[in-house]
């Protein structure tokens, strides 16, 4: 079956080390890979502090990664995310470009 | 005298702001923005209220629940 473009945001738990954290998303990318899939781009979000409290959790540490893998690959790779401990939260969405750079233009007021 | 006052009360037509500037997709990453359209305690406004027209409100609803599941937008504040 043929890669579809996804772009996948991750959450990792904000108390993880430098280390730890490197490995934990070693983790994701060695995932991907290993199912046949591509990295495109990798974008270092940086720690935030999460809305809303998940699992006594009050920061995170983002990551959005662009990739491309086939659709039944995508099902496996949500089953390993479950598993994963050190992951709050993650979302994949299907894309239709890879964005290099995460700058957003202000709305300007039409009134 | 009387044109005048129904003047005063005429309802001013709000234009939509994604129209306005031509937008392509509204998109989930982009708090700032999308912060413009929630209340306070993190509801979404009316489009009666911010003028987006239904084609956008729609996807700006997406957009804020998706906001919502990775944490970066809250679905309820708690004063």
């Amino acid at each position: 079956m043929k890669n579809k473009l996804y772009e996948g945001m991750y959450v990792l738990s904000a108390t993880l080390g430098e280390e730890s954290r490197k490995k934990a998303l070693d983790k994701i990318l060695h995932g991907i890979t290993e199912k046949g899939g591509e990295i495109h781009k990798i974008h270092d979000m940086g720690r935030k502090k999460l809305a809303y409290e998940i699992r006594g959790k009050k920061e995170g540490y983002y990551f959005l990664l662009y990739f491309s893998v086939t659709p039944g690959a995508i099902i496996e790779l949500w089953r390993e995310y479950n598993l994963h401990e050190d992951m709050i939260r993650f979302m994949t969405l299907a894309a239709e470009e890879v964005k290099e750079t995460l700058d957003f233009k202000p709305l300007k007021s039409a009134n | 005298m009387k044109k005048n006052s129904s003047l005063a009360f005429a309802k001013k037509k709000k234009s939509c702001p994604f129209q306005a500037t031509n937008t392509k997709h509204i998109d989930y990453k982009d708090v700032d923005l999308l912060k413009q359209f929630i209340t306070d305690r993190g509801k979404i406004l009316p489009r009666r209220i911010t003028g987006v027209s239904q084609y956008y409100q729609r996807h700006l609803k997406m957009a804020i629940k998706k906001a919502r599941y990775v944490a970066l937008l809250p679905f309820v504040t708690e004063e």
